[in-house]
């Protein structure tokens, strides 16, 4: 990885912030199982979906305002239901979650976004 | 009693009176004139299949009315100069036979008769008492109150072509009503006044110095004016009854060659007794676009299709024959105010059809297809469908809004990608199960 540590660049600050972010980058692909990344690329793809919707619904119409409340606590729901079985699932916090096995976890998770698409679907009208 | 009987026969859409091909006609005629004198007018209109009975105005038989029910279909007064008249013709039972859909031909003259107070009753403001019509022109051996009258070609009543009239008798001014259809204006250079020489000129120096009502000339004049009436019944007033006599329609124009006394007074017959332009609506239609049936409501937003059927009277078959020669008829469709007003053409190839396609407006209500139609010289044409427009009911919005699709996007495919994730997930654990399950042993 040829990195900007060739000192040709005078400035300092904008290289700098690439390193720290490409350091994080890089370590974050290591160190991280690959459970966790799973979770972490549904994170981002709920996210992504949630924020296209918000784009949408403030520059073009908030009409139908129902469709677009849950379109977008779909996507707020889901994250919220991802984050915490991440958090409860990581080995890091085993001493936190210790009476929560993973498998209690998921399915938590599972029964709390099967619901979440109920309420979900039926206010999307 | 009578206003309320004619409201109630103006809001009926169809006249229902229908011709039989002879009309009995009551000719109220004064004894000093002399009926063999007005032979080739009363002979034109026996000719032409009327029935004519003629009656002193002092007579008290046949009379016009019956427990007010008009026993002739036409009445024409000829007796200009008559005082007094029996007691079932007076200015009030005129009028009610008008309500009775009888046409009314009247001659005027410039005494001073009930038939004056009748004629203000119909805005024609009559000049004072014997101030007849003169003119100096055009130079001719006949006295100054015998005036030749051109005839403009504009009035729909009349045949294009017809030679200048001669004319004696009083004119009229015309009030502003629509209902009144001028025929016969004065000439421009003529004028009333109460002298047949030209020794009392100062008088219409002063009257002309006065101005306003002082001075009675020019062609503002009319000299016969038809009035038709809600109910489509017609009336004419004629300044004066020599036109109508076979001296006047003899007698040579001063530029040569025979006058249009007779022609005109056929037209003008003709069209107070209902032969020429009379129109009526046969039946109107209204349905969605696309069905067969009347509904019985619509729903807002519909597209609406109207249809109006008109057909105009044949004097010649004494039948009603489709008419599609009305270019600007409208068709309004109406709650207080009307929402949409759009023009009703004819449909060509279809005579006496008249068809429009609108969109019912976005409001709810109860609406009204109104067909009015009012020209000088046609009958009147009125019509007035109620019919109620709803508001869609709730499963008529569409089921899926297009703006929306975005968030059931976003919503489908939060749902299937967790689907997705919580399979794989389970795949993953029942793979490393396995692989833990090996590592153990």
């Amino acid at each position: 990885m040829a990195g900007p540590k060739s000192s040709s660049k005078p400035s300092t600050a904008s290289s700098e912030t690439y390193v720290a972010v490409s350091t994080l980058w890089k370590s974050y692909l290591d160190q991280t199982p690959d459970r966790l990344k799973f979770i972490d690329a549904f994170l981002a793809f709920t996210v992504l979906s949630g924020v296209l919707q918000f784009v949408y619904c403030v520059l073009v119409t908030n009409f139908p305002f129902n469709a677009f409340l849950a379109g977008f606590a779909s996507s707020v729901g889901q994250f919220v239901l991802t984050a915490s079985l991440r958090a409860q699932v990581n080995p890091e916090n085993r001493s936190e979650f210790k009476e929560v096995s993973p498998e209690r976890a998921f399915a938590d998770f599972a029964l709390g976004s099967i619901v979440l698409h109920f309420f979900v679907f039926n206010f999307l009208g | 009693m009578r206003l309320l009987s004619s409201a109630l026969v103006t809001l009926l859409t169809l006249t229902t009176f229908s011709f039989a091909s002879s009309s009995s006609v009551l000719v109220v005629l004064d004894p000093s004139l002399d009926r063999e004198n007005y032979s080739i007018f009363f002979g034109g209109l026996e000719k032409r299949g009327y029935n004519l009975t003629f009656r002193a105005p002092k007579d008290t038989s046949p009379a016009i009315t019956d427990y007010g029910v008009s026993n002739y279909d036409h009445v024409i007064l000829f007796a200009p100069d008559t005082k007094s008249y029996a007691k079932d013709i007076t200015p009030q039972s005129l009028v009610g036979l008008l309500s009775e859909n009888t046409n009314l031909l009247i001659a005027l003259s410039p005494k001073q008769t009930p038939l004056t107070s009748l004629a203000a009753e119909f805005s024609l403001i009559l000049p004072p008492p014997e101030t007849p019509l003169i003119s100096h022109h055009p130079a001719r051996s006949e006295p100054q109150t015998t005036i030749p009258v051109t005839v403009s070609s504009s009035s729909p009543i009349l045949t294009p072509g017809i030679p200048p009239v001669w004319f004696t008798g009083a004119p009229h001014a015309l009030g502003s009503t629509p209902m009144l259809v001028p025929i016969l204006r004065a000439p421009a250079e003529s004028f009333a006044a109460d002298s047949t020489s030209d020794d009392d000129s100062d008088a219409l120096v002063t009257a002309s110095e006065k101005g306003g009502e002082g001075l009675w000339a020019g062609s503002q004049m009319g000299l016969v004016t038809g009035f038709q009436t809600n109910v489509n019944s017609r009336v004419v007033f004629a300044g004066g009854v020599k036109m109508f006599s076979d001296e006047y329609a003899t007698k040579e124009l001063p530029s040569g060659g025979p006058p249009g006394n007779a022609l005109f007074a056929t037209d003008v017959a003709a069209w107070v007794f209902q032969e020429k332009l009379k129109l009526r609506i046969d039946a109107v239609d209204h349905r969605r676009v696309g069905e067969s049936e009347v509904p019985k409501m619509y729903t807002t937003n519909d597209e609406i299709v109207y249809t109006a059927h008109i057909s105009a009277y044949d004097s010649e078959t004494s039948t009603w024959k489709p008419y599609s020669g009305i270019d600007d008829l409208q068709l309004e469709f109406t709650m207080l105010d009307p929402h949409i007003r759009t023009s009703l053409p004819p449909v060509p190839g279809s005579p006496g059809a008249y068809q429009v396609q609108f969109r019912a407006p976005d409001r709810h209500g109860v609406f009204k297809f109104v067909l009015n139609w009012k020209r000088k010289g046609y009958s009147y044409l009125e019509s007035s469908t109620t019919v109620p427009v709803v508001p869609p009911r709730h499963d008529q919005y569409p089921r899926f809004l297009s703006a929306a699709w975005p968030y059931y996007a976003g919503a489908i495919s939060t749902s299937a990608g967790f689907f997705l994730f919580a399979a794989l997930w389970l795949a993953g654990d029942v793979k490393g199960e396995r692989k833990k399950g090996s590592k153990v042993e």
